[in-house]
């Protein structure tokens, strides 16, 4: 266990009111000294809480107990300041703790790399080169937000949990740290003492009324009705609570599951810059992600059954990194929560701008195909009218279109999906088959992406097609990867290496 | 190593038209390399063990209830012989084939399984022998790329072929590696 070298000029102060350094000076620098405040403020409330209601009970029952024997009263006096000092004594031992770990804990930024290191009793560190960035995103809890901090995430890809994340910075800290990580990613090397940030023009907003409707119109809520009716009924005709009291949970966690989708999707903006696409979004905890060009490795629009009056669709992508997280990674991926049929197919533009279609001037009806058609639209080469033995709704879905960049895997009647797999972010692909498909000569397609929402698959295909399909996927991935743009997405190709 | 294309003989009915891609499961010009035998042993030991619990406590219900239980036998030793001739079966259709940029690797009867990894996308490769696989001399090798859903495992190698397979995957695939 080495201590951090406590050297005024190593360590540069990251107090709202020092200079901001250049992002990218080499130097050991530490998080806001608040971090610990706000990383356990739920550990305080807790406490507070807790004090404050053994408080109030002992004024209540001090009041009650006026006059009652003085031996009952020591005794309880007693008991009190013990446990008044095993909390004084846990809060303490916490508060150590955390300042310490906040105390331990200090990054720095070089042009190509970016180091955090902590941990008081085993240090760690870790090294993210900036070429193989994957996404930035700035996030900012409530109660960040009031004082003006924010968390700094950084995704690089590789095995297992293998994010970056600085928290806190301030907020200003925090978008500069970020416009550097992206300048060096793409390969821009900048003069001046900040790297510029890259402008923004925003696309378009979801208006809170129709995320309401398209949470109003989703499967949860039906759930959340159900129960709720159910729960009153069967209130009604036990004529006691029991019955609701033993329902409660499940409504409850519909409820709270509902109420996250709204506050992620709270005032959700597309912008797009030459950083890529930026998405902010959040009501309670803001969050701002930035998902370079090229680093998207599967997207899906989708359409569940209820939204189609509305025409409403939802786009979803994966990225390398932001799978990892279980809870999380549902939202992270989320590039449009509720948008017209226009909104979604231009996010998809701006992710995947060659969607690779030459035989048409225009995408547009390949994506329509992909959408909303049927069989052979499109070019499209959909399942085998003997798949409907097996799919008899969803086989005339069932379909996938090969153009020279992307796959897309088109399936679902009811709950309508497209996945667009770029060629070359094509990781393994494989087929299944089981006993009724064998029968009737068909077989499952799938294409493996990193971890995400997107699993592209296409079912029930005749299976000379998926042969002739595993074979070139092969081949069209492998030639896609050799002739791909550069990582570092600002530089011109031939400059690379 | 020898290769057994016959493994897949009898496996292209339902296929109506036939064109050189033929089937997804047997593609022209690959040749399959078949695990060792004795993962089938290795799997048949891990089921026997999976049956003492129950066939004890028949045997046991058996002599302090009474005979009738006896009968309760039948299950256990019905299941046995199935899984026995089965996991044969099983372990003849796991099939891997190492080809100029990529590795196929195949299972399954009924329920049939290709998978497909290209040298250039794996990111590390995994070997390992439980305790049992240990017994009988055979380790398994993983594939590992950027994504959770490739699941190609070949098990059943012998230490020596799974070194092997592994060195020359990790070769190869330094060799074409590219970004993600």
């Amino acid at each position: 266990m080495t201590v951090p070298e406590d050297r005024p000029d190593a360590v540069a102060p990251a107090g709202p009111d020092a200079v901001a350094p250049v992002a990218a000076d080499g130097q050991w620098h530490r998080v806001h000294p608040l971090t610990p405040a706000i990383r356990s403020w739920q550990v305080f409330a807790v406490l507070l809480l807790y004090i404050g209601q053994d408080l109030v009970q002992n004024v209540l029952r001090g009041d009650l107990d006026v006059g009652a024997a003085t031996e009952v009263t020591r005794v309880r006096g007693w008991a009190l300041a013990g446990g008044g000092l095993i909390i004084l004594l846990v809060a303490g031992g916490g508060a150590t703790v955390v300042y310490l770990s906040w105390r331990f804990t200090r990054y720095r930024v070089t042009h190509d790399a970016l180091e955090l290191e902590h941990g008081v009793v085993s240090r760690r560190q870790r090294q993210a080169p900036l070429d193989r960035l994957q996404a930035v995103d700035i996030v900012q809890p409530l109660l960040a937000r009031i004082i003006g901090l924010a968390r700094l995430t950084l995704e690089v890809a590789g095995g297992g949990d293998s994010r970056i994340e600085l928290a806190y910075l301030t907020e200003t800290q925090a978008r500069r740290l970020r416009n550097h990580l992206l300048a060096s990613a793409a390969g821009v090397r900048y003069q001046t003492p900040e790297a510029p940030e890259a402008p923004e023009h925003l696309v378009f907003t979801v208006p809170v009324q129709r995320l309401l409707g398209a949470l109003a119109l989703s499967g949860a809520s039906l759930w959340l009705g159900f129960g709720v009716v159910a729960l009153v009924i069967g209130s009604v005709v036990t004529g006691h609570l029991g019955f609701a009291a033993g329902a409660l949970p499940a409504t409850l966690a519909v409820g709270s599951a509902l109420w996250r989708q709204f506050s992620t999707g709270f005032g959700f903006r597309v912008a797009t810059s030459p950083d890529g696409l930026r998405l902010r979004h959040g009501l309670l905890e803001q969050r701002t992600q930035t998902v370079p060009p090229g680093r998207v490795q599967a997207v899906r629009l989708s359409q569940p059954l209820l939204w189609r009056a509305a025409g409403w669709w939802r786009v979803q992508v994966n990225v390398a990194g932001y799978g990892r997280r279980g809870s999380e990674r549902v939202e992270a991926g989320l590039l449009l929560p509720v948008g017209t049929r226009d909104e979604a197919v231009a996010v998809l533009s701006f992710v995947l701008p060659d969607l690779g279609v030459t035989d048409v001037e225009h995408p547009g009806p390949v994506v329509d195909a992909g959408l909303t058609g049927r069989l052979a639209d499109g070019g499209f080469v959909p399942s085998p009218r003997r798949a409907r033995w097996v799919d008899p709704i969803g086989w005339r879905r069932n379909g996938y279109r090969v153009t020279s960049t992307a796959l897309l895997l088109r399936r679902g009647v009811l709950h309508r999906r497209l996945d667009v797999v770029p060629h070359a972010r094509t990781q393994s692909c494989g087929a299944t088959q089981g006993p009724l498909q064998r029968r009737l000569g068909l077989a499952s397609f799938a294409l493996h992406s990193t971890p995400g929402p997107v699993t592209p698959v296409v079912d029930h295909l005749a299976t000379d097609v998926v042969a002739r399909l595993l074979a070139e996927q092969v081949l069209r991935a492998r030639h896609a990867r050799a002739t791909a743009g550069p990582e570092r997405w600002m530089e011109s190709p031939a400059s690379s290496d | 190593m020898d290769s057994h294309p016959e493994v897949t003989s009898g496996t292209t009915s339902g296929s109506r038209e036939n064109t050189p891609a033929g089937e997804p499961f047997d593609p022209v010009d690959v040749t399959w390399t078949r695990v060792s035998t004795k993962l089938a042993t290795a799997r048949r030991l891990t089921g026997l063990i999976g049956l003492v619990v129950p066939v004890a406590v028949v045997v046991v219900l058996a002599v302090f209830v009474g005979p009738v239980w006896w009968f309760g036998l039948i299950v256990p030793g019905v299941w046995a012989v199935w899984a026995w001739l089965l996991v044969g079966r099983q372990v003849r259709a796991i099939g891997y084939a190492e080809r100029e940029d990529d590795l196929l690797v195949r299972r399954g009867i009924m329920w049939r399984e290709i998978v497909v990894v290209p040298y250039g996308r794996l990111q590390y490769v995994d070997v390992e022998a439980g305790p049992v696989d240990r017994i009988f001399g055979i380790a398994r090798v993983q594939l590992h790329t950027a994504s959770a859903s490739t699941d190609a495992v070949i098990p059943g190698l012998p230490p020596a072929e799974a070194a092997r397979v592994r060195d020359r995957l990790a070769a190869r695939g330094q060799a074409r590696l590219a970004g993600l």
